[in-house]
């Protein structure tokens, strides 16, 4: 069964084209990578995918629901963790996923997310003396406050320390138990190799790869998936920069 | 999908948490208090002691008639013109607000939230006020009660009006702030912020008297004095409020 479909995917801003004719498929339960260099498209991807944003041409689906026309519904089924995005700075961590949970009929009671993330002993504090790999793990429980049937997340470990990563791992594995859908933007490819069953390499707006993290390193005929990922998708480096 | 996916909007417990939230964050703001709330009472309590000893008309005082019409109208100002901007204004270039659209709730809850607050600080403003003018200084009531409170009504959609257009123009919150300081400054000026208008041209005395913060003291002088409400300064106060809820609506970004 699809979970998340994007088919034909165009957006540019100007005259630059962010994302080219881009197409995936998500399966309900599987965990997709998504894995390009800086300005390849991802976060203009995920961010059509969320319903951020409208492609000019193509079609995006969610649980069969059209995330602009259908918001109200694909709302309270789909988590999104964004990469630029804060919370109010003077509000505590309690305070934020009071707010959060009152957005769903039945809210993921705030221990559990404080428990998921690592963060039960800082429930007092402001979200501004959080530091940065505290907000993001907030951020990430906020995602998950709705018990959502499918999950977007942007640069899930960046600028996290080793321990709050292999944490931000074990979320993610019991995410998976729970059969719930998840897009992961990555840069890191140890975390691409545990967590995702397939990866989508994106360059230049296009999807160059799509495969499992091993189907990957057969392809480009590599060792490891560092050096697949030079080799699928470091073709359009020069015109990026 | 074999479940029906409810469309689901968030309910009046969502809305009490984000007001409660909105209050926290204004409350917590200390900076932003003393504007709304302090310096209408340091204007006050510095004209007060002359004004209240001073008759003008009908056993009415200038306190009553000039000062407090006047210092009521900034706190309703500078509440509307430069607090709740300056917050929208962080809320945009923070990216607050675009988390909260990939949530249920809508930017419009948060926008909603921030004049609740903004009203009930208004309030405490003016209570603040009215408190230290009667127990400190003798004011009285206004001889038209209800007319005032008809015309504080209609001067905190007007000035919301005007926040709301700066909150649409201000690119970011630092520049909310200064459009807001500019805008509140140049109104109050026409107005009769900085005493008598009496020294300013003619025509620059009518233009004030028509801008909300000038319409604002005078309306709110004649419901003091008991004398009927001139329908320009209603008028005034009520362009306004729609003029800014157009300008907003058609050039608020929520990023």
């Amino acid at each position: 069964m699809v979970a998340i479909e994007a088919e034909n995917l165009h957006k540019r801003y100007g005259d630059t084209v962010a994302v080219d004719d881009l197409s995936l498929q998500v399966g309900t339960g599987e965990v997709l990578g998504i894995l390009g260099a800086n300005g390849a498209g991802k976060t203009t991807t995920v961010e059509m995918i969320a319903g951020l944003r409208t492609p000019d041409h193509g079609r995006v689906r969610v649980l069969g629901l059209d995330p602009v026309r259908d918001r109200a519904q694909v709302r309270q089924v789909l988590g999104v963790q964004l990469q630029e995005a804060t919370l109010h700075g003077a509000l505590t961590v309690a305070e934020l996923l009071a707010l959060y949970r009152s957005f769903y009929p039945d809210p993921r009671p705030a221990e559990e997310l404080l428990g998921l993330v690592g963060l039960v002993g800082r429930r007092d504090v402001r979200f501004e003396n959080l530091s940065g790999g505290q907000q993001q793990r907030l951020s990430i429980a906020l995602a998950l406050a709705g018990r959502p049937r499918a999950v977007i997340l942007d640069e899930l470990t960046t600028g996290l320390d080793p321990r709050a990563r292999r944490q931000m791992w074990k979320t993610i594995e019991c995410l998976r138990d729970e059969q719930v859908t998840i897009v992961l933007v990555s840069h890191a490819m140890d975390e691409v190799e545990r967590l995702c069953d397939r990866v989508a390499l994106i360059d230049a707006g296009r999807v160059v790869a799509l495969d499992t993290p091993s189907g990957l390193v057969a392809l480009a005929g590599a060792e490891n998936l560092d050096e697949a990922f030079v080799a699928l998708a470091g073709k359009g480096l020069e015109d990026t920069e | 999908m074999s479940t029906a996916i409810k469309a689901g909007r968030p309910g009046p417990r969502a809305w009490l948490v984000m007001i409660g939230c909105e209050a926290k964050m204004v409350a917590r703001d200390t900076a932003g208090l003393i504007v709304p709330i302090g310096l209408p009472l340091l204007i006050l309590v510095m004209s007060a002691s002359s004004a209240s000893d001073q008759i003008v008309a009908n056993g009415r005082t200038a306190l009553e008639l000039y000062v407090l019409p006047l210092v009521l109208t900034i706190v309703i100002a500078t509440t509307g013109i430069i607090n709740m901007p300056s917050f929208l204004a962080y809320y945009r270039r923070s990216g607050i607000l675009r988390r909260l659209a990939v949530t249920p709730a809508s930017p419009v809850m948060v926008l909603m939230a921030q004049v609740v607050v903004s009203v009930i600080q208004t309030v405490i403003g003016i209570t603040a006020a009215l408190a230290v003018a009667s127990l400190a200084f003798d004011a009285g009531p206004p001889t038209h009660l209800a007319t005032a409170l008809g015309v504080f009504v209609l001067v905190m959609a007007a000035m919301y009006g005007v926040g709301l257009i700066v909150a649409a123009v201000a690119p970011t919150p630092n520049s909310a702030v200064a459009i807001g300081l500019v805008a509140f400054f140049a109104l109050g000026a026409l107005g009769g912020l900085f005493g008598g208008r009496d020294a300013l041209p003619d025509a620059l005395v009518t233009v004030g008297e028509w801008l909300p913060f000038g319409a604002s003291v005078e309306a709110l002088g004649a419901a003091w004095a008991g004398a009927p409400t001139e329908p320009a300064h209603l008028v005034s106060l009520g362009a306004t409020t729609v003029v800014g809820g157009a300008v907003a609506g058609i050039l608020f970004r929520w990023e």
